[in-house]
Order: C-alpha cells, then structure tokens, then sequence
C-alpha cells in the first residue's frame, strides 16, 4: 500500500506498485482530468505536478511517489493562480480540443513557479513536452505571457 | 509492497538487490515505456546517497540518481554536461530521468553518457560484495548491454573538476525538441604552451556504443596547430573508417555525412 | 472589424481547462466490458484458421458471425468489413475483438490468439496498383491545341506522403443496448455517419439506434470515418454481450491502423506561350489503401482544385484512387487539395524559374479574379482579395527582397523564404448539399426563453459552439448565456450533415441565423417554441454536373497567401523556421480568436506535414514508427511566432458575412515551405515531406558539383 498526498489529502492506494500513477489517478481516484494520450511519456497530457515539479504520470510507478505530493488539475483548479491562467486562456482563446489543456495548465503553473517573467523561448521549452495539435501553439504561448503579466505577485 | 520495494539507503537497496529478483528504478522513463505489469522494481529514487552531487578533492561525483533537471540546477556540473541535459526529452521527463539510467539503459543514443564519454568520466558500480570504480568506456558490451552484476548498482559518475571548458556540443534530432538523438557529437580540446594536450571526441547514436576511439585522438596530442593540420587528413580519415552507423530508419549515410561534417567543422573552428 | 468577430470567451471553455469535460474513456457504466480489436498481422492474406484459446468466464470473442445485419460499415460505399470476412487487406485490418471486464486479461487473451493465413501478394506503390476505386477526369478548352502552339512544354511529377492525424485524443467508442435499442457514444466529428453504419450493421430500424457525440478530442478529418467503423464493431459487442463496451485505442494502434491523409503522386505538363501559361494537364494518382471510405470524394476535391487559384484556359485533368494493401487513406484537413496545390505551386515556382522570372509575379500573372470562369467552367462569383493579401503579407515578411538576397548565400547557415498561394472550396463538392446531405436545423425556446441550438454538428475544439451560438443570439438580440447548445445526440437533434468540408458555419450556420431570424419574428416570450429550417441551394450557384465535372463546384472559396522562412544548418540539413505567415480570406470571422486558432493550428499542421512527418512502413506494409517518439510532429518548441491575420471580405451568401475557414490553413503551408528551402539550396524539389534526410542529399549533391 502506498500513500501520497493526492491534491492536499492523504490517500492509500491499493494498486500495485509498478502501476502507472495516471492508471492510479483516473481508475482508483476518478480524476479524468488527467488524460492519456500516448501512455509512453512523449505528449504531456497526463502531466501532473509531482513534489513540485512537472512529470507526466504515465511514467511514473506508483510504488516510486511514497509520502510524495502530487497535484492534478482537480486539484490545481481551487487556486487563485488556476483562475489567472484560466481568464489568460479563455481571453485568447487558447482551448481548442482541449485534450492537451489539463497537462498544459499544470506545465504553465511550473514555467511561471520558476520564473514568474519568462521570456517566449522560456515558455516555449516549458510546454515542449505538452503536445497540442490544434492550437499550433500561439495562443497558448500568449496565454501563459498574459498570466505572467495579469498575475504579478502571485508567482 | 506488492510488485516493488522501496529503498531508503544504499545499504537498504544492495541488500534487496542481492536476495531478490528485482528491477533497479531509477527514474523510470525507460521501464515505464516498456510497461510490464509483472515486474518488481526496486525503487532507487529516494536513496540519499545517489541524489547527492559533490566535489571531492579529483572529481566532480554525481550520484546516478540525479534528475536531468538536478544536473542542469546544480552549481557543480560542467557546462557541457548541463547543455546536454537540457536537450533531454522535455521538462516532465527532465524532472523525472536520472543520469544512472541514461548510462545503464545502454543506450548508444542517451545524451548524458555521451558526455561522460568525451570526458573520460568513470562509473563507481557498488555491490553488497564491493565497489570498482571503472572508466566509462569499460562498461558496455553492446547496445543494452552492459558489464553491470545482477546484484550491482551504479551509485555514482566521477567527472574530472577541469578541462571541459572548450566543448563544442550537438544534438540532432528530428525536432528541436522531445526527440532522441539521430546523431550526437561532443568533443573537446585543449592546448597548453602552443600544443594539443587533450583531444576528446564522442559520437552518439552511430553504433551499438557510443563512438569514443582515443587512440585516432592521440593523433593530435603533443602538435601544434599546423602540425595537426598536417595529419588532419588522416585523422578524418580515420574517423572515416571507425564510423559505421547502421541502417535503421535513419540513413547510415546521412548519420555518417554529420558526424564527418560536425568533426570537420569542429577541426575548423580550431583553425585545424 | 464586425461586432460579431469580436472574441469572446467560449462555451466549452471552462469545462475543459477545468479538466471537467468527459471525454469517451472518462465514462465508466455499471458491468462495462473492454474491448480490444485483434488486427491483421499480414498486409494481404486469406484467413485459413483462426485459433481461440479457451476464455476465461466473463470473455468473449466478437467477430464477423456477431453482426446481425450486414457485415459491412458504410461511409460512402459499403466495401469496408465490420470484422474480416475471407481475407485480410492491410496490417491492422481488424479481425476479431475480445471482450471482457479487465483490460489487461483481453489483452493477454489477444495475445494467445492464433491467426493462420495464407499469404497473398501484396500491392503497396500506388504507381502499379491494379484495382482502381475510382478514375475520374474532365477538361476546360483544348489543351492540345495549347500544346500544339506552345512556346514550351514543361513536365514534371510530384509526390506527397501519408499524414497522420495525431489528434491528442485517440480514437474511442462505448456501445451499449438500452430497451431494446442501441446507444453509441464517443469521439466523432458526423454522429448521423455513425448512425447510418450502425443501423445497417445491425440490421435495425433506424428509430433504434442513438448516437451521442463526447466532447472530442480533435477531429481534423481523422474521426470523419473511422468512428463509423469502430462503432460497428463495439455495437456488434455490446449485442452480443448484452453490456456496455468501451473500445479506447491506445497511440500505437491509432497510428498504425486509423485513417491517413492520401499518399499522392501527381505529373503537371505544362504548355507556355509568350511566358504565359496556356495550357496544363494534370494527372494525379491517391493512394487509397485497402479501403474506399472517402477516396471518391477526396480524389473530386483534389482534381477540382489541381489548377488552383489560377486561370488556365486549357486544362486537362485526369485522376484515380487506387487500392493498396495499406491502412486505408480518408478525410484530412483539406480533403486531396493539399496534395494538387502543392504539386501545383511547385509547378509554377519551377516553371517561372525556368523562363527566368520571379516565381511570385509569375504566379500573379495567371490569378484568377471576380466573374473568371473556375477549372470545372463554372465562375468565380464573388471577388477574390488575393492582390490585397499578397501586399499584406508583402509588407510583413519583405518577401521579394529577401528571397532575392537568399538566392546567394554561403556558410554553414542558409536561409531561404517561399511563398504559396492557396484556396479552399467552401462545402461540399457539387450540389451534394442539396441532392444528398439535405441539412435541417432546429431552434428550440423553452418557456423560460432560453434558446437551445439542435443541430448534428459537432465541436471537436474547432468552436462551432460558440460559433453557432453567437450567430443565433446576434440574430435574435439576445445575450450569448442565453444561447445553449450541447453535444449532439440524434434522439434530439436533426440530421444538419456532417462536421466537415469547411461547411458548418457556411451552410449549417446560415440556417441557423434563418431559423433564429424566424424565431425572432414570432418570439413569445415565456412560451416554447421550436423552428426548423432546412436547405435550398443559392440561386447563383451554376449546378454542378458530377459526371462532366462541370458548373460551380463550390458556391465560393476561401483564400489563403502563406509564407514561410527557413534556415538551413548545412552540416546538419536541420531546417529551423524563422518565420512562419499567413493572410486568410474566410469572409467574416464569426469570432477573431477562434479563427486566429484554426489557421494558426492549420498552418503548424501543414508545416508538419512539410518538413518532419512521415509515415514509415516496412517491405512487408507495417508501420513502423506508430508512436509520438518516431513520428514527430511539431512541438512548441519547433514554431516561431506564427503571424496570421485575415482580410475582411464578407460572403453575402454566409451568415454575418462567413464562409469556410477550417481547411483553408493547411494547403500552404508545405509549398511555401518547400519553396522556401529552394531558395536556400538553390534547386527545385519536388516532394513532401522533405526531412532533414532529403536535405542532406540536396547538400552532397550540391558539394559534389562545386
Ligand atoms: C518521452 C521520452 C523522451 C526521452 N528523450 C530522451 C532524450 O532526449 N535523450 C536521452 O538520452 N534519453 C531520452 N529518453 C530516455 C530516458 O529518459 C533516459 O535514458 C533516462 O536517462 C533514463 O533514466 P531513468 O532514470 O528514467 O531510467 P530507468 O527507467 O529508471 O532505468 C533505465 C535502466 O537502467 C537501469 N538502472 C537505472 N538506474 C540504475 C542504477 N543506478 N544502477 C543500475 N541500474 C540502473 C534500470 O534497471 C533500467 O534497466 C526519453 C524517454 C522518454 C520516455
Ligand atoms: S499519456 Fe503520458 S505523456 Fe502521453
Ligand atoms: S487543444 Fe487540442 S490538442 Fe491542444
């Protein structure tokens, strides 16, 4: 059995521990939003922030968070930062398909933790392992620009 | 634990390694793709004594487990090393992959064994039984395979503290990022009193190992400029002939052109 | 700018960033069974044996017997198996699925099945297949004659390659029998296509199958037909296990075994005089697959618009769709024009090259332009910006003065700069519209006044909700919040057609801002109220015989002029794009933003499809690199700043001025890329994708002359 912090509360899975956490995230915990969109770690739509930085779960075995945080989008959504992105998203409008979105909120979220004024280049690499084929990237790019901008102080 | 253990020291992970039938996982990105649900992992990711990056009084040493990202975060490593991590994958796999699995996935492609190639690095492989420090190039037998015991860990990579300075570093892959290497080349060089004093070069992704032939290198140790300029001629062709890629779905030829054109281009920029 | 194109936020926003919006593999039902498709491992064979382990309790094995009705999916025809019947006609041609409670046991199951086959021989190059789908050809003036007069006579081929979808969300279906009737919901850009498939498989009366279309995970012409046959399949499961099933493909099948863009090989003869094009015939071979699904349509569009936004008074176009023992191909973003445009820019860069002009005024000399007649005779009725455009997109890239500093270059980096010119026919081919689709639209007030939107149209992330729901609610006065529209279920919503050909706001929405107009006409406050609207065909439109391929093929066009930059690392062949634009005619955009996202999506698409994406099959017709590490499509780091803007050019047939904009932005994106790395390397190439490695061969080539 293994426990983590699952957005902010102790839970205890009881998959085994060389389960993929996305399999543990959506089976055990019903939370889909994080998706699958390649279950081999090249397209970021199953990201989540693990012990504070971005990972996407496809690729991690359960048995390997022990006492870890994870963040989903579930849980990501509740903060004031979420509804600076969520207002930059929305006014360019950055969400097409939206299959991509979960991970690429929670990659906007690190790119701005880190540095809260990111130059393109910089927001560019963050969401480089976020794959989105609807967008070509643009607006999503401004997106995180604007968040930047709008949310001074709160990263 | 069901289908895994969890390692809190090394003592801890030799131990578990040496009684039972497990899997050493580091970070996980190359297990994971190849999931297979009936494996036990022995999980090496919270053993302190692999995370640590330090200097002693040689070395730089890099515990095995330390992330890309921890490499390209730390103070200590060297400049090639960094800009090797950072063209990794992308950051959710940087944050995750660990330098120890990028050299024992054995790999001819992995981009941080192809620096510790070019700079002679040394892997410290521990075992309930012992430790042997061994140079890099000792320890593969062929793609997937390396010299690694069953019952043996790499706990940490010994980079020499100097001399890595005047690199020159490239990726090719089939995109700028999220994409393994089609081609990779790194080489070094350094002159002292007007003479070569080291010349290191690697290739990546041309072979079943990584492409680091000293002995074509020493070609160029004790010249001057215009002394290597006079074997330069053979010194390609010598590299002409130790680079062989297979064909896969990259031409051989095309790898072959730019790892010749990367090493010419390298000679030339030396004023070789 | 219109009021109405002003950008707002839209409907399905806050469900998905949210992560709340349900996707098909987010819905788990009470006793639901997982299925898994057991797929041809042989490109061509005759099935002689097919070995079933014994099955755990709870598993099942669906195949061709479990299809009450016919066998057979139908798209257009009907020639596409639910499940193999003798023979197998491509790796992946789905056989059997199993079916049962734990993904994992199917798996394994799958695995344990054993398939005998005697092999046949195989047809993979699409040059010496010898089925033929379909073979159409049709002529313009006399282009014999052209060639008899002419100057000179250039000829040259061209090839494109197959194109993967990758949209992010794979395809997936969940069937499942209710009170004797059949629900299908899931991931589909036309539900009444799926409607149609499942009620012929199964043999049902139409009233007892319902399609619900899931919030879809991009579509992009690759969930045009293919969830017809998945559905197929996963509804001959749950019948037979009387459960909800749930079919989700995982990447490495959705690349391997789904729909494709068309493969293509296309051979321009071109007949000058007095530098002057008079002439051009064109014969184009589509590599169909196993397949027909939508080949015939495909090939239409494609030979329609072979001649592209040119006016060449002779022309002679002649074009099949052949069988091959490969995945089928289908609908794409653009449906064949993207192959013949970029065959045909190509064509002109070369040509122009060769009588010593300029490739872009060369281009410019032979533009179409209002009252024109088009390729199939019919006319070009409304004006055409093109002239506009390229001194916009002049202005913003420098393009002339640049292209000519790039002509001469040295060094380990070299730049280059093309230029496309590109349209997309707006709708359906022909009168389909009117003789086969027969759109009809619903607006339904409720008793508390707010409006609920019925159509069959379906967002796949393209926008059409808030399209439509901003076109009624302008119409009606009325706030956008008051304006509801969900995802389609065909219990509730009539047959509007299907979400594709760049026609949803051009025919569909135009509907609806008639039916909404009505609506407003006899507006009751709190009483409910329901108008329909349906479908009558513009009067100016010139009919379009199919047989002749004559008259109006498309009532108008959208207009596109791309350009691209590129810089070319020679000792690599890396190819960087420093810059990448495009100017768009869709008429008026119903909302900027969501315009700025098709065409800025659209364009990183087609440079996609130029520069890095290729489908790599082995000697025995499997795909080899069936997964996102080894076919590479862009990411954010391989784009600059895509600079889109568009033109205000209203339709007066379109509602606010719209017309189609979903395709527009593919086309020329690979010209104007391959263009661009002529300019760098100084020679005329004539494919695509052309990749790092087909550089490379450029530069031995060049060394070796120097
Ligand atoms: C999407 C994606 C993109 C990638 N891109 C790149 C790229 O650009 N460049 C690149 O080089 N690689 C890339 N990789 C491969 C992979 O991420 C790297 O090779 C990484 O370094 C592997 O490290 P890990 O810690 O995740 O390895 P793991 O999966 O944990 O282990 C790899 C292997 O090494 C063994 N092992 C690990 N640590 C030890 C140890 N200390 N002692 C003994 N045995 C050990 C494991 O048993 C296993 O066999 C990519 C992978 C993915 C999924
Ligand atoms: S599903 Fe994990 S990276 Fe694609
Ligand atoms: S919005 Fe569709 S993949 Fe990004």
């Amino acid at each position: 059995m293994i426990s983590f912090m699952l957005n902010g509360t102790k839970v205890v899975s009881t998959a085994r521990a060389n389960e993929p956490l996305l399999n543990v995230l959506r089976n055990e915990f019903h939370l889909s939003g994080v998706k699958c969109g390649c279950n081999e770690g090249e397209c970021g739509a199953c990201a989540v922030i693990l012990d504070g930085r971005l990972a996407n779960s496809c690729m991690v075995a359960l048995g390997s968070i022990q006492g870890s945080k994870v963040i989903t989008i579930e849980g990501y959504r509740t903060t004031e930062r979420f509804t600076v992105l969520d207002m930059a998203y929305a006014s360019v409008g950055a969400v097409q398909c939206g299959f991509c979105i979960p991970g690429m909120i929670l990659a906007s979220e690190c790119i701005l933790a880190k540095n809260p004024n990111p130059t393109r280049a910089e927001i560019q690499a963050g969401i480089s392992g976020n794959l989105c084929r609807c967008t070509g990237y643009n607006a999503i790019v401004a997106a995180i620009g604007i968040a930047a901008k709008e949310g001074q102080g709160l990263w | 634990m069901v289908n895994g253990y969890q390692a809190r020291s090394l003592q801890e992970a030799l131990d578990i390694l040496s009684s039972e039938a497990v899997i050493p996982y580091s970070g996980g990105t190359d297990l994971m793709k190849k999931a297979n649900g009936n494996a036990t992992y022995l999980f090496l990711n919270k053993v302190p004594e692999m995370k640590n990056i330090r200097e002693d009084r040689k070395y730089i040493r890099i515990g095995a487990g330390c992330t890309f990202t921890e490499i390209i975060e730390s103070e200590l490593t060297p400049a090639i090393l960094k800009e090797a991590a950072a063209l990794v994958a992308a950051p959710a796999i940087r944050n995750l992959g660990t330098v120890g699995g990028n050299i024992c996935n054995g790999s001819p492609k992995a981009d941080c064994a192809l620096i510790f190639f070019v700079t002679d690095s040394k892997l410290r492989l521990v075992s309930k039984k012992g430790e042997r420090v061994i140079p890099i190039s000792e320890f593969y037998l062929g793609r997937n395979h390396t010299i690694l015991q069953k019952d043996e860990l790499l706990v940490e990579i010994f980079m020499n503290k100097t001399g890595f300075e005047n690199y020159c570093y490239k990726k090719v892959g089939a995109r700028k990022a999220l994409t393994m290497s089609r081609v990779s080349f790194a080489a070094i060089l350094n002159m002292a009193d007007g003479k070569i004093t080291q010349c290191m070069i690697a290739f990546g992704a041309v072979g079943e190992v990584i492409l680091r032939r000293k002995e074509i290198d020493d070609m160029l140790i004790g010249r001057t400029i215009p002394e290597a300029r006079a074997v330069k001629e053979n010194y390609l062709a010598a590299y002409e002939q130790a680079i062989n890629p297979v064909q896969g779905r990259i031409s051989a030829e095309y790898k072959k052109t730019v790892c010749m054109n990367l090493l010419g281009d390298f000679l030339d920029s030396k004023g070789i | 700018m219109e009021t109405i194109s002003k950008a707002i936020k839209k409907k399905d926003h806050d469900s998905k960033i949210s992560g709340q919006a349900l996707y098909a593999d987010d819905y788990v039902m009470n006793g639901m069974l997982y299925g898994r498709l057991l797929g041809s491992s042989k490109a061509r064979a005759r099935i002689t044996a097919i070995i079933i382990p014994d099955l755990p309790e709870g598993y099942l094995v669906v195949d061709k017997y479990d299809v009450p009705g016919t066998n057979r999916v139908q798209i257009i025809q009907d020639d596409t198996p639910v499940f193999a019947e003798e023979t197998v006609e491509f790796v992946g041609d789905p056989i059997l699925m199993v079916v049962g409670p734990e993904y994992n046991k199917v798996e394994s199951i799958l695995e344990n099945i054993v398939v005998l086959y005697e092999e046949l021989v195989p047809t993979f190059n699409m040059r010496k297949a010898d089925t033929v789908f379909f073979d159409y050809h049709y002529a313009k003036g006399d282009f014999d004659k052209a060639q008899d007069e002419a100057d000179h006579i250039f000829e040259e081929t061209f090839q494109t390659g197959h194109q993967e979808h990758a949209y992010l969300e794979t395809q997936g279906i969940i069937a499942y029998p209710h009170a004797g009737r059949m629900v299908i919901r899931g991931s589909m850009q036309c539900p009444y296509y799926v409607h149609t498939a499942v009620t012929k498989a199964l043999g049902y009366d139409a009233r007892n199958v319902q399609v619900i279309q899931e919030t879809t995970g991009g579509g992009f012409g690759g969930k045009e037909d293919f969830p017809s046959i998945l559905a197929c399949q996963t509804a001959a499961a749950a019948l037979k296990t009387n459960r909800p099933v749930k079919v989700i493909f995982n990447r490495r099948e959705d690349m391997a075994f789904t729909s494709k863009r068309h493969p293509s090989v296309c051979t321009y003869k071109v007949a000058v005089k007095d530098n002057m094009i008079t002439g051009m015939g064109i014969d184009l071979i589509l590599n169909g697959g196993a397949y027909t699904t939508h080949s015939s349509v495909v090939l239409q569009r494609a030979l329609i618009s072979s001649s592209g936004v040119y006016k060449i008074d002779n022309l002679r176009v002649a074009g099949r769709a052949v069988k091959t023992n490969m995945v089928p191909s289908g609908a794409y973003r653009g449906f064949g024009s993207p192959q013949t445009i970029f065959a045909l820019e190509m064509m002109m860069d070369h040509v122009a090259r060769k009588l010593g002009t300029e490739s872009l005024e060369f281009k410019e000399k032979h533009m179409v332009k209002q009252g024109d007649t088009t390729a199939t005779s019919g006319k070009h009725h409304f004006h055409v910006p093109l002239p506009e455009m390229i001194q916009r997109i002049n202005e913003l890239t420098d393009y002339p003065a640049k292209r000519k500093r790039y002509s001469r270059q040295s060094g380990r980096y070299r730049r280059g700069m093309g230029l496309a010119l590109s349209f997309h026919g707006c709708g359906f081919t022909g009168s389909a519209e009117g003789e086969h689709i027969k759109p009809v639209v619903r607006i339904r007030k409720a008793a508390d006044d707010q409006v609920e939107i019925l159509t069959g149209n379906t967002d796949m992330g393209q926008g059409l909700k808030t399209t439509f729901c901003k076109i009624v609610g302008e119409t009606l006065g009325i706030p956008f919040e008051q304006v509801l529209i969900e995802n389609p279920d065909t219990d509730r919503v009539p047959d509007s057609g299907p979400t594709v050909a760049s026609r949803s706001i051009m025919i569909v929405g135009s509907l609806l801002q008639q039916a909404a107009e009505k609506l407003r006409q006899i507006w009751q406050t709190g009483e409910e109220q329901i108008v329909e609207e349906h479908y009558v065909e513009p009067k100016f439109i010139i009919p379009f015989d199919l047989e002749r391929f004559r008259g109006d093929a498309y009532p108008t066009y959208s207009w596109a002029v791309n350009a691209v930059e590129v810089e070319i690392d020679t000792l690599t062949a890396e190819t960087r794009i420093l810059g990448a634009w495009g100017i768009y005619d869709v008429g008026v955009p119903i909302d900027l933003n969501i315009i700025q996202g098709q065409m800025q999506g659209g364009l990183l698409q087609g440079i996609g499809y130029a520069a890095m994406e290729k489908i790599d099959y082995n000697a025995q017709g499997i795909i080899r690199n069936n997964n996102f590490s080894d076919y590479s499509i862009p990411t954010a780091m391989d784009v600059p700043n895509l600079v889109t803007e568009v033109i205000n050019n209203p339709y007066t047939h379109g509602p606010y001025g719209a017309k189609g904009a979903g395709e527009l932005s593919f086309a020329g994106a690979a010209p104007a890329y391959v263009e661009a790395l002529e300019n760098a390397l100084g020679v005329d190439l004539n494919k695509v994708p052309f990749t790092m490695e087909d550089t490379m061969g450029v530069l031995r080539e060049v060394h070796h002359h120097d």
